[in-house]
């Protein structure tokens, strides 16, 4: 698909943005800033000294790190995370595809969103724990809604919105129905569901984190919250570490995906 | 398709429009976009519209090519009945359209957008569909671009490749609405030689929409002026510059002398709809 030069691992490129000036200052930002923070924890300065410094962060890293149950918090907290988000997927793709392309489904269907969009996923907790036989369900339930509306309304918009060009061109060629939808409608709304998939993506861990900290035993959330009742001030830092690193991994993994999907949206 | 293939491919493409009506209808609000208008196009003519702004066109090419319906009137292919008031024809690979702002697929390639038609089309296989497509790239003067997206390609080659996925398809008729426009005059010259070259080589029927008077008399071999709206024919100017034609046709006495003509017809009609603008917008 893509031009031979494309596919092949350009050092240069990779090693100008590695030593760049703007690689240089966002390491010198990240330096300054814990310093900053070790300082201030240090002296008590107000509010920040109830912090935990750097330091002690670090010494306590080291026993989590080799700890197993904390690593399962990360399982835990993947499987929840992946379980919805691939559940949303897989009817939210298909279900925007129909709304988007059959105006009869939207008119029915829609309005239905429309009321539910505005409820954020988190209000769900209390009736998704009576609804479903188990925690871990009804978690998995709340990380699907947060994905899932983000998802079809994505897709809503980008499938209504293609270009009427395309579809005619596509006719005037000779298209089928079938092909006017594989061919034209589901690349075209290709990056639409992208959008949709990342935004989701971020949506999922917000839901994932405090529903945890509501109704789990276990996850990176559940071990963040249970920090702060123990007073394990340090771990409280790492459990927030973990999720923003979690996080960023999730949105990376999608982002790959999603240009990968659609190689012609790539800037060379 | 088959009672394409039974007329020789020189005399396929006549078109004969008879008194066309074209009403359209948005709020009760009629407006008359097209009023009993009729244009006997030859099989292998390249005939150029043009007319002013907004005066009913593009209405006329919808008819042709299947987008749109037509209130009263008959449109007739080769001697069988397009679409009339009753009748409302599908789009088809035999009237193939390059659009305004162009319309190559953005998700696939050069080479997949070419080949998109033989492709959905079915009965040739995929192989000596490329080999058709490189070959027609060739002829366009696009070698080396096949694999590229058309974002990634100028707006003048994008245009030439869209005109070979068009011709790919070996079209009765193929109908251009305003494909050159927002082009830089530069880039215009080159595109308007190889869609020279591609007519003097195929000689398809060209349907060929511009409110561009030069590029009109440069392409055409009737140049067919519009009033303003309601759409009727106002003049025909027969373009008796021989074939094949290039950029020295621009200064021929000829050209010049059409030009003249054109400019003086076209005027009267430009006059007429700038006022009515000016009425609809008091």
């Amino acid at each position: 698909m893509a031009t031979a030069s494309s596919q092949q691992f350009n050092w240069v490129k990779f090693r100008k943005s590695v030593f760049s000036l703007t690689t240089g200052r966002g390491i010198a930002s990240i330096i300054i800033f814990t310093i900053l923070w070790e300082i201030c924890s240090r002296l008590g300065v107000p509010i920040i000294g109830n912090v935990p410094p750097p330091s002690a962060v670090l010494a306590a890293l080291g026993k989590q790190l080799v700890s197993p149950a904390y690593w399962m918090s990360w399982l835990d907290s993947f499987v929840r995370i992946l379980t919805g988000f691939a559940i949303a997927q897989v009817l939210g793709i298909p279900l925007g595809l129909l709304l988007g392309v059959n105006r009869t489904a939207r008119e029915l269907i829609y309005p239905i969103f429309e009321i539910m969009r505005p409820i954020p996923p988190l209000a769900w907790v209390p009736i998704a724990v009576i609804f479903w036989p188990t925690t871990e369900l009804s978690m998995m339930f709340v990380t699907f809604l947060g994905a899932f509306f983000t998802v079809v309304l994505n897709i809503v918009g980008g499938a209504s919105s293609i270009d009427l060009r395309y579809i005619r061109a596509a006719h005037s060629l000779g298209s089928s129905r079938s092909d006017i939808f594989w061919r034209v409608m589901l690349p075209a709304t290709l990056p639409s569901i992208v959008v949709g998939m990342t935004v989701g993506m971020g949506i999922t861990w917000a839901v994932v984190v405090a529903a945890e900290m509501i109704a789990s035993r276990s996850g990176l959330g559940f071990l963040t919250w249970r920090a702060y009742v123990a007073g394990e001030y340090p771990l409280i830092i790492i459990g927030m570490m973990s999720i923003g690193i979690a996080g960023y991994v999730s949105s990376a993994l999608i982002r790959m995906i999603g240009s990968r999907l659609t190689p012609w949206l790539r800037t060379f | 398709m088959n009672t394409a293939e039974k007329i020789a491919t020189n005399e396929r493409g006549r078109i004969s429009i008879r008194n066309v009506t074209k009403v359209y209808d948005p709020d009760g609000a009629k407006v008359l976009a097209v009023d009993n208008c009729s244009m006997e196009i030859e099989a292998g003519e390249f005939c150029v519209v043009v007319g002013p702004s907004g005066c009913g066109k593009t209405t006329l090419l919808n008819a042709i090519a299947g987008f749109h319906s037509i209130t009263s009137g008959e449109i007739h292919l080769d001697g069988e009945l397009l679409c009339s008031g009753q009748k409302r024809t599908q789009p088809g690979s035999d009237r193939i359209v390059v659009f305004q702002n162009g319309a190559l697929f953005p998700w696939y390639t050069v080479l997949e957008n070419v080949t998109f038609g033989p492709v959905v089309q079915g009965g040739v296989n995929e192989k000596d569909a490329k080999d058709k497509a490189r070959a027609m790239l060739g002829q366009m003067g696009l070698e080396g671009i096949e694999n590229n997206y058309p974002s990634e390609i100028s707006s003048g080659m994008r245009r030439r490749v869209e005109i070979a996925r068009a011709m790919m398809n070996d079209p009765s008729v193929l109908l251009l609405d305003e494909p050159f426009r927002a082009m830089d005059a530069l880039t215009k010259t080159v595109v308007h030689q190889f869609l020279l070259d591609v007519y003097d080589k195929s000689k398809k029927t060209v349907f060929f929409i511009t409110h561009d008077l030069e590029e009109a008399i440069f392409l055409g071999s009737k140049v067919y002026i519009m009033t303003t709206r309601p759409a009727q024919i106002k003049t025909i100017l027969n373009v008796d510059i021989p074939r094949p034609r290039d950029f020295r046709a621009l200064s021929s006495a000829t050209y010049i002398r059409l030009k003249k003509e054109c400019i003086e017809a076209v005027h009267e009609e430009a006059l007429k709809a700038f006022k009515a603008g000016e009425r609809e917008m008091a």
